[in-house]
């Protein structure tokens, strides 16, 4: 630490830009209109100095902000010195700064005695922005034309004057106008809380002083990142994991990941990863640089600070023409598929380097579920529209010394579930299950966690689903001799004619149908025959695992009733099979 | 002179200490302090009341209220210790208990571990049944099934069972019927039905809330039976009021209905006390501070107010409430003062792991066997016994009737840590003492720093047994320039309670635009909760002078989740339309900076009904007379001040009789706390009985 840096003083200030974040991220919650933002969290909110360095994020979806520094660029790109006190900037271009179209950036300049600060910056996932599919958000666009509303970086106030003209553009070009105004509005409330907050600091601290503890937190997240990276073994880390398709009949497509461990630098490569594909899986480089940095930073050690100074120690490349690094016009709205994967493929390569810091492949990232379609009486009156957009998380794989865990969002998101009863309110379908699913973990010493299992009945008379899964044919992997999860179902009318449906779909449901979707577990972590008899059958008692699947993965027996373990049968059951 | 009748008890139980504090009408006080009986946690209270009123020359029958805070009910959850507790759920969602809202308290960890719910898989059962979204009945209650699934939960020897069904805040008859029906059929059972505590939406909420009250309904119901017959037995006729989480009072018979509300009882009535001594003494920006036997908490007041929090999630090690992190964690949709808790006491226990690192806590020797210097059978080095061997402690706790054994106290840290360590006895006791005030800075820290707000800008309260003890080296570890110490800062909780006031909370949904509100439905609305206030408090032996009503609309733009609240007048039928939402406009610019054009929508009336004591205690007015009881000529003792100064010859003078101000170090002492000033620091008597100590550099002499 430099001289003039007081260690009480650079602790408040980082923690006072962590409690920045934490107020504007509380902010969206409070003040957003959409279930998809306000329940569900699908935001994330950032503080950057006038460089566009990420200072400090949020705890909200990690994946979103690795992007930021590509998006602020292309900002700066296009405005430069045309910044101005008042003004408000959005994009949503994948192809300049964004990351798939209904994730719209906002940025604020925020100025102090006339000179640029830095910016606060807010990123919400909109409920629709246009395009073929409600919701803006399907796996089956093959361009990104088809996709919804482009929106390259531009000024939505200038000096504090709203611009009519762009607000009469999205407003026309959406299916829920109102819903996107309102979380509109909600991203700037949260962008002036944090200018607020941020100007406070400045004229607690001065813009100058500030400055240097920004510096000395940067240089603070890449000391102990290149800390970190020393205790590696040089050397280079293979891992391939796989797509199961991009809904037309391309797959599985290869996310090839290979890490070089360089002193106190890593790079990363995907040389070998599928090229660009038909449907809309495509990932645009800066979201998968952004997926990197997750699994990495998962790597490092907790007390590492979430800013940019990490990214000063990783290099990252990806071929042009690839799915991760796409040409335009390739569709990309469920690029967050593709992230996920990258994130697993990362974590895979890690395995061989810290085998106790990673897990075994979780459920593969959340599965969306959006039912969009018009409700109300047809008696001369306008139907409403309604669009749900529903995220199903999710479950980790095992870890070194303990088990996966089952409910939980991907670690690449940090994201919360919608109530069912939320849901129900605001829409015209019914939750029938959301529970967990039986035998549906990886076996393992330690057990991947379960997949969830979500069952939803339409009420209004037809509307299009559309819903995006995946690990259906190629399920979570395990580590160390941990077994693969139960692969992912979707199901059309379960109780009825139980139609088996592909894990991508794009379809008229009509009045009183079901979709049940069943999630992939987690893998699992080492050899499956040395679990301790007590949890198989603690797992058996909880009705989490059957007595058949006890005995199949694990070689544990139970007594008759299920009750307990029966040692001796089991001790001799483990036997036969090693 | 003695003034028969009026007399009030404030009662805190704290893991090591049950403290007592006895005002008579003449605003005269007494206290007790003693051991905690942690078996049957009523005894210590029931002796020390006896004790009190032989003390005061009062009968059983002058007492006017007994009001008590309690920590039964987070100690229950702490060490996992309720009732084998069954859940009923609706068909299809057996698991929204275990899978939460999914998130987790930090990004990038793998290495997590969610919290275990309190009642296992095993445990839930599903009930077919199911009420819409809009109220309506889609499939009756299958009460056959109810019946059968309960009686499979009590052949697995649960005591106490929650109902949540899906939509239940809309409409309750199912789960209203369920809980009839479980009366009937299994009347030794405990029931929560889930509307009872929180008829609110969102089911993971509910029905956490609801678990949680059924898992600690036994236990508490339990205790508060016993203390109110042990107080009938011995003459006691008078009301019993417990403190609830957000620091108000309540009859004992609502904690016994609804225990989820009374989770941090305790710790919370003390927040409260220190917000209303901080006003009297002119402090309005205060870190509040409470150490006790086994754990140290700490919040904040901002310009007067307390910071509170609507909800929140009861975990191990630090007890954050969460804003919206929804981490796992016991969540309980209640209102609550907003505390940082960590398991640091004067009875923490000190130890080494095998990597050679000095641990304090979390186990805590508690009051039995107590820490090794109590000479009670204790054989581990506690931060008490620290203490002693460095002088801060005398050799007489608790009112004098605890002998403190310095060189019991010697012999343990020198077998268990300062000979592994290779340290001096000295060196090793201060190296527990720094380690526990590292570990309380965390949880100043939690409610300060780690939300950006500079402590040094606030001035430290502290009290609770340990914390006068403690409190000026915290202060300095944060930079904290003032300390401001209680009359009777080891009871201080107990006493706060007596200063308090009697809150009931009523509240009414009423979905709809505001645009579209009848004023004459409003004041309809307010009337009803008006009669129900009323009768409350009337039970609570209040006159309507002595009730305060405030009523608030609760509003939000349309498609929100979150409302903000508008302070009602008193004549409803007057207020315009346009003046609701112009308040609302207002309230929400000041909050978040813009507003919108949108349409406002109405969520509830609520009714925060306040029965104001007569002749609670106050602090700008209060009469210390009856404390001093037992004065000790001033002396001098050995004190290590660390490795820089050593050891100090400092002198020691009596706390009640000590006025003006003096320079540290110096020892400040009396029977239920000990003061220490240290070298540098500057302490002032306010007038008002309470101590404030200057820690500026060159302050001191």
């Amino acid at each position: 630490m430099s001289l003039n840096i007081d260690p009480i003083t650079f602790a408040v200030i980082k923690n006072g830009l962590d409690t920045i974040v934490d107020d504007m991220a509380y902010t969206v919650m409070r003040t957003a209109r959409s279930p998809i933002v306000r329940d569900v969290l699908d935001y994330s909110a950032t503080i950057c100095d006038a460089r566009g360095r990420i200072l400090a994020q949020a705890k909200t979806v990690a994946l979103h902000l690795g992007a930021v520094p590509d998006a602020v660029i292309a900002v700066l790109d296009e405005f430069g010195d045309d910044l101005f006190d008042g003004d408000v900037i959005i994009l949503n271009d994948p192809y300049a700064g964004g990351m798939h179209l209904p994730d719209i950036f906002m940025f604020k300049p925020i100025f102090h005695e006339q000179a640029l600060q830095g910016f606060a910056v807010v990123i919400a996932h909109h409920s629709d922005v246009g395009g073929r599919v409600p919701g803006s958000n399907a796996s089956d666009s093959t361009e990104i034309f088809q996709e919804g509303l482009r929106i390259p970086p531009l000024k939505l106030y200038a000096a504090g004057q709203k611009d009519r003209s762009l607000f009469a553009l999205l407003r026309t070009n959406v299916r829920l106008p109102d819903m996107l105004l309102g979380d509109l509005a909600a991203q700037l409330a949260t962008c002036s809380v944090g200018e607020r907050a941020f100007i406070n600091l400045i004229k607690k601290h001065g813009a100058e002083g500030l400055g240097q503890y920004f510096n000395a937190l940067l240089d603070y997240g890449e000391r102990l990142t290149r800390q970190a990276i020393r205790a590696w073994p040089n050397g280079r880390y293979e891992f391939t994991d796989y797509i199961d398709d991009d809904g037309f009949d391309q797959g599985p497509i290869p996310i090839v990941c290979a890490i070089d461990v360089m002193d106190d630098h890593l790079v990363v490569d995907f040389e070998g990863s599928s090229s660009q594909v038909k449907g809309a899986i495509n990932c645009t480089l800066s979201y998968t640089k952004s997926s990197t940095y997750v699994g990495i930073r998962c790597a490092l050690g907790r007390e590492v600070p979430n800013n940019a100074g990490i990214y000063r120690c990783i290099t990252i490349t990806a071929p042009e023409g690839s799915i991760l690094n796409p040409r335009m016009p390739a569709a990309v709205a469920a690029r967050a598929l593709t992230g996920y994967r990258v994130v697993d493929a990362v974590l895979g390569a890690l395995a061989a380097i810290v085998p106790e810091r990673v897990m075994a492949a979780g459920e593969g990232g959340n599965t969306v579920v959006c039912i969009g379609g018009y409700e109300g009486e047809a008696q001369g009156q306008a139907k409403t529209p309604f669009i749900l957009v529903d995220m199903i998380n999710g479950a980790w794989g095992g870890r070194a010394g303990k088990d996966g865990i089952e409910g939980v969002t991907n670690p690449s998101q940090n994201m919360s579930n919608m109530p069912v009863e939320t849901l129900e309110t605001r829409y015209p379908i019914r939750v029938e299950e959301y529970a967990l699913r039986p035998d549906s973990c990886g076996p393992g010493e330690y057990r991947g966690g379960l997949g969830l299992i979500r069952q939803y009945r339409l009420l209004a008379d037809e509307a299009v689903l559309q819903l995006r899964a995946d690990r259906a044919v190629i399920p979570p992997y395990g580590l160390f001799g941990g077994g693969r999860a139960a692969p992912s179902r979707n199901i059309l009318d379960p109780n009825g004619a139980a139609e088996a449906l592909p894990s991508k779909v794009t379809r008229t449901l009509r009045g009183g149908e079901v979709i049940r979707h069943e999630q992939a577990g987690g893998g699992g972590y080492g050899d499956p025959l040395c679990r301790d008899p007590e949890q198989v059958a603690a797992d058996v008692a909880n009705e989490k695992i059957s007595p058949a699947f006890a005995e199949e993965h694990f070689g544990v027996v139970m007594m008759a009733g299920d009750s307990a373990p029966d040692l001796a049968a089991t001790e001799a059951c483990r036997r036969s099979r090693k | 002179m003695k003034l028969r009748g009026g007399a009030r008890i404030g009662v805190d139980i704290g893991g090591t200490f049950t403290d007592l504090v006895l005002s008579d009408a003449g605003g005269r006080t007494w206290f007790d302090k003693r051991s905690s009986t942690p078996a049957q946690p009523e005894q210590a209270v029931l002796d020390g009341i006896v004790a009190l009123l032989r003390r005061a020359g009062l009968e059983p029958a002058d007492l006017l209220e007994v009001l008590h805070g309690t920590t039964v009910g987070s100690n229950t959850l702490l060490q996992q210790s309720g009732a084998r507790t069954g859940l009923i759920t609706t068909k299809g969602f057996r698991d929204v208990l275990e899978i939460g809202r999914v998130r987790t308290p930090d990004m990038f960890d793998l290495q997590w571990d969610k919290p275990v719910p309190l009642v296992p898989r095993r445990l839930r059962a599903e009930v077919a049944g199911r009420i819409a979204a809009d109220g309506s009945v889609i499939e009756p209650l299958d009460e056959d099934g109810l019946r059968t699934a309960a009686a499979d939960l009590v052949a697995q020897d649960v005591q106490s069972i929650a109902i949540c069904f899906i939509n239940s805040y809309r409409n309750p008859a199912h789960e209203r019927r369920a809980d009839a029906v479980l009366r009937e059929y299994f009347p030794d059972l405990a029931i929560t039905a889930s509307v009872s505590v929180l008829a609110e939406m969102r089911e993971y909420e509910r029905t956490s809330t609801a678990v949680v009250n059924a898992y600690v309904l036994p236990i508490l119901q339990s205790y508060l039976q016993r203390l109110r017959d042990g107080l009938l037995a011995i003459g006691i006729t008078a009301p019993l009021l417990v403190s609830d989480s957000n620091g108000g009072l309540a009859a004992a018979r609502t904690a016994m209905e609804k225990p989820v509300f009374f989770i941090s009882s305790g710790r919370s009535a003390g927040v409260v006390g220190a917000a209303r001594l901080g006003r009297a003494a002119a402090e309005m920006d205060v870190v509040v501070f409470d150490m006790g036997g086994t754990t140290a908490s700490a919040s904040l007041v901002q310009g007067g107010q307390i910071s509170r929090a609507n909800e929140y999630e009861f975990r191990a090690g630090i007890s954050v409430p969460a804003r919206f992190i929804k981490a796992g964690g016991y969540m309980m949709r209640v209102p609550t003062v907003d505390v940082a808790e960590v398991g640091s006491g004067g009875g923490s226990i000190a130890w080494i792991d095998d990597g050679g690192l000095l641990h304090v806590g979390p186990v805590s020797a508690g009051a039995d066997p107590g820490p090794a210097c109590y000479g009670q059978g204790g054989e581990r080095p506690t931060v008490s016994d620290a203490n002693v061997v460095l002088g801060y402690l005398p050799d007489q706790l608790a009112g004098g009737g605890l002998h403190l054994d310095v060189d019991k106290a010697r012999a343990v840290i020198q077998r268990d840590l300062a000979a592994p360590l290779g340290l001096s006895v000295e060196e090793a006791a201060f190296g527990v003492r720094e380690v526990a005030n590292a570990n309380m800075a965390r949880a100043i820290r939690a409610v300060s720093v780690e939300r950006g707000i500079d402590p040094r800008d606030f001035t430290l309260a502290a009290f609770g047994g340990s914390g006068p003890v403690h409190a000026c080296d915290l202060a300095k570890s944060l930079d904290i320039n003032r300390v401001l110490l209680p009359m009777m800062p080891g009871v201080f909780t107990a006493l706060g309670m007596l200063t308090g006031d009697v809150e009931r909370h009523f509240l009414t949904a009423m979905p709809g635009l505001l645009q579209n509100l009848r004023l004459s439905e409003l004041d309809r609305a307010v009337a009803d909760l008006r009669l129900q206030a009323a009768a409350a408090l009337r039970d609570e032996h209040f006159t309507p002078e002595q009730m305060v009503l405030a009523f608030s609309l609760e509003l939000r733009f349309e498609g929100q989740d979150s409302e903000l609240p508008v302070r009602l007048p008193d004549a409803v039928l007057e207020i315009e339309i346009p003046w609701l939402r112009q308040q609302f406009l207002a309230a929400y610019e000041a909050v978040y900076q813009y507003a919108a054009d949108d349409a406002v929508e109405v969520v509830n009336l609520r009714l925060l009904a306040r029965g104001v004591r007569a002749g609670k205690l106050d602090f700008a007015t209060l009469s210390i007379t009856g404390v001093a009881e037992d004065h000790a000529p001033a002396s001098e003792r050995e004190v290590y001040f660390g490795r820089d100064l050593g050891w100090s010859r400092t002198r020691v003078l009596d706390r009640q009789a000590f006025t003006g101000t003096a320079h540290g170090p110096l020892i400040l002492q009396s029977s239920d706390s000990t003061v220490v000033v240290p070298p540098g620091g500057q302490v002032a008597n306010d007038g008002l009985g309470n101590l404030l100590i200057d820690l500026r550099e060159g302050t001191g002499q």
